[in-house]
C-alpha cells in the first residue's frame, strides 16, 4: 500500500507528503498517534513537501523527528503548507546581531 | 535471508596488511602545475586514477599540511596498488618526493617525479609512461582473495538530500553500517554541519562522554563558522536543491542525514582525512557539509567503499573510494539513473527499512569485490575536493 504521508515520531507536528502533488482541499491519509487520520489541505503542497498536523501557534517550535525544526512565523493551522515561508532555522544564524551558538536547541 | 548473507568479499591484500576494493595505478598531482601531466598519462595509460587538485602552494602552513596529509592518506587507501606522484619545481613541505617518501613506508610502490627536474612536460609525461609501464605490470599480477567484513571501513554520505532522504536511503544505509559493525567492521559517518539540531541524538550514542563532549564541540565550532559569516546559513545549508525537495531548516537536514549512521555507539571522532582507530564501531569525522570535501577526507582515512545516499540523484563519484549512489526518490532516480546504482523507493510502497538495508548491503559486498558502479564506468570524476581550513597567501 502507498504511503501518502509521514509522520515519522508521535510529537511530530508536522506530517510529510509523499503522493506527486497534494491540491488543496484534497484529503490526506495519515497515522497519528498510531490511529488513521484523515487531513484536509489547505494549501497546494508539492511532493515531499510537510504540511501542519496540529495548530502551530507563531513562535512555537515546528517538530519533526521528535526534535524542533525551527520556530513557526506565524499561525500555521492543520493542512498549511509547512516550509520556508513559515518557518525559521534556529541554528547557523548568523545574520541575527549577536546571536551565539544555542547548540541544544530542541532538547 | 539471513543464512544467504555474505560475511566475506574479495579484495586484494596490501603489504601493510589492509584489503583494497580496486586494484589502480594512482596518478597523484603533488601541485596544481602538475595537473596536465597527470591529466595527460591518465588519457594515455590504461587502469589508472587520477587525482588533481588546485592545492599545494601558498597556502598557510595548517593548511598546506592538511593538504599533505589528505594528498598522501588518499594514496595510503587500500584501493591503489601503486603510486606516481608529480610535482612541477620545489615546494615547501609538500614535495611529490616527500609525499612518496610517506607512502613508501606503507610498502606499496610509489614513484616521485619532478617536471622541472625531467626537463619539463614533454620529458615529465615520458618518465611517467615508462614507470606507469613497469608497476602496472607488476601490480596486475596481484589476484583479489576472501576477505572478511570486518576489515571494511564504510564511508557513509548523503548530497542533495531531500525530505524522502531520512525516511528512506538514509535509513536503509543506517542499516547496512549496523550490519557491517556487527560482523567486526568500522563505518565513518561526517557532515559535522549536517549534525547540528541532531547533536543531542549522535551525543546520546556515544561511547564515553569524552566522545559525548568532542560531538558537541565540533558541532559547536562548525556553527560558529556559519555565525562568523554574518549571514543566515539557509541557502548554504539547507542548500537550494534541498530547499526545493522540501527541507526547511539545517536541523530538519540534519536529523534525516543522521539516520545514515544506524544504531550503534560512537566509538571515536577524528579530525579531517585522520585515520580512524582499530577498534569496530561507527566513527565520526569532522568534515564540512560539502559532500566532495567530506568523502575525500573519509578516503583518506583508508575507507574502501562509501554509498552516497540522495534525494535528488547525484553524479559525486570519488576516483579512488569506490562510491555507490541510492535514492528513495522515484521520480529523481528515473531522471539520474545513469549515474545512481540503486533505488530504494519501494520503501515507500511498504518495503521494510531491513529490506532496502540488505539490498544496500548486498551492493556493498559485490562492489567492493569488483562489481563496477555506472560512475566508474562512465568515468566519472567528480568529488576529489580538499578541505581548506586557510585562505592562499
Amino acid at each position: 500500500m502507498a504511503i501518502e504521508a509521514f509522520v515519522i515520531d508521535p510529537n511530530d507536528n508536522v506530517a510529510t507528503l509523499f503522493i506527486h502533488q497534494g491540491a488543496r482541499g484534497s484529503s490526506i491519509k495519515v497515522q497519528i498517534d498510531g490511529k488513521d487520520a484523515e487531513i484536509q489541505l489547505r494549501d497546494n503542497v508539492p511532493f515531499a513537501h510537510k504540511f501542519a498536523i496540529r495548530p502551530i501557534r507563531k513562535g512555537e517550535q515546528v517538530i519533526k523527528y521528535g526534535y524542533s525544526i525551527g520556530t513557526a512565523t506565524e499561525d500555521i493551522e492543520p493542512g498549511q503548507h509547512v516550509h520556508i515561508h513559515n518557518t525559521e532555522s534556529n541554528r547557523g544564524r548568523g545574520d541575527l546581531a549577536g546571536s551565539s551558538p544555542s547548540s541544544g536547541a530542541g532538547k | 535471508m539471513k543464512k544467504q548473507l555474505r560475511n566475506t568479499w574479495m579484495g586484494y591484500r596490501r603489504p601493510d596488511g589492509q584489503a583494497g576494493a580496486r586494484n589502480s595505478l594512482l596518478l597523484l598531482s603533488g601541485t596544481l602545475y602538475a595537473n596536465s601531466v597527470i591529466e595527460r598519462l591518465g588519457h594515455m595509460i590504461a587502469n589508472t586514477t587520477v587525482i588533481t587538485h588546485p592545492l599545494g602552494r601558498c597556502q598557510v602552513m595548517p593548511d598546506l599540511r592538511l593538504t599533505r596529509k589528505t594528498l598522501v592518506g588518499t594514496a595510503l587507501n587500500p584501493n591503489c596498488g601503486g603510486v606516481i606522484v608529480i610535482d612541477h619545481h620545489r615546494e615547501t613541505g609538500c614535495t611529490a618526493e616527500e609525499m612518496a617518501h610517506d607512502i613508501a613506508k606503507s610498502g606499496k610502490p610509489v614513484e616521485a617525479i619532478n617536471i622541472r627536474e625531467s626537463g619539463g612536460a614533454i620529458e615529465a609525461t615520458a618518465r611517467g609512461l615508462r614507470i606507469a609501464l613497469d608497476m602496472l605490470r607488476k601490480i596486475s599480477t596481484q589476484n583479489r582473495e576472501e576477505v572478511p567484513v570486518s576489515e571494511l571501513i564504510y564511508g557513509l554520505n548523503c548530497g542533495t538530500s531531500d525530505t524522502t532522504s531520512g525516511i528512506s536511503s538514509n535509513k536503509a544505509v543506517g542499516y547496512c553500517s549496523d550490519m557491517i559493525i556487527d560482523q567486526g567492521g568500522r563505518s565513518i559517518l561526517a557532515e559535522t554541519t549536517e549534525m547540528l539540531g541532531g547533536e543531542q541524538v549522535l551525543a546520546a550514542r556515544a561511547a564515553t562522554p569524552q566522545i559525548a563532549d568532542r560531538i558537541w564541540e565540533i558541532t559547536k565550532r562548525m556553527e560558529q563558522r556559519a555565525l562568523a559569516s554574518g549571514e543566515d546559513i539557509r541557502g548554504s545549508q539547507p542548500t537550494g536543491d534541498n530547499i526545493l525537495g522540501g527541507l526547511s531548516s539545517i536541523e530538519e537536514k540534519s536529523l534525516g542525514a543522521i539516520q545514515k549512521s544506524g544504531t550503534k555507539p560512537i566509538v571515536g571522532v577524528v579530525d579531517y582525512a585522520e585515520p580512524i582507530g582499530r577498534e569496530p564501531g561507527l566513527y565520526i569525522m569532522d568534515t564540512p557539509g560539502h559532500g566532495g570535501e567530506s568523502i575525500t577526507g573519509i578516503a583518506a582515512a583508508g575507507s574502501q567503499i562509501l554509498t552516497f545516499s540522495t534525494g535528488g540523484g547525484h553524479t559525486i563519484n570519488h576516483p579512488l573510494m569506490v562510491t555507490i549512489r541510492l535514492t528513495g526518490n522515484k521520480t529523481s532516480f528515473e531522471k539520474m539513473r545513469d549515474t545512481v546504482e540503486l533505488d530504494v523507493s519501494d520503501i515507500f510502497q511498504g518495503m521494510s527499512i531491513e529490506e532496502a538495508g540488505m539490498r544496500v548491503y548486498n551492493e556493498v559486498i559485490e562492489t567492493a569485490s569488483g562489481k563496477l558502479t555506472k560512475c566508474e564506468i562512465l568515468r566519472e570524476n567528480n568529488a576529489f575536493a580538499i578541505h581548506r581550513i586557510g585562505i592562499s597567501i
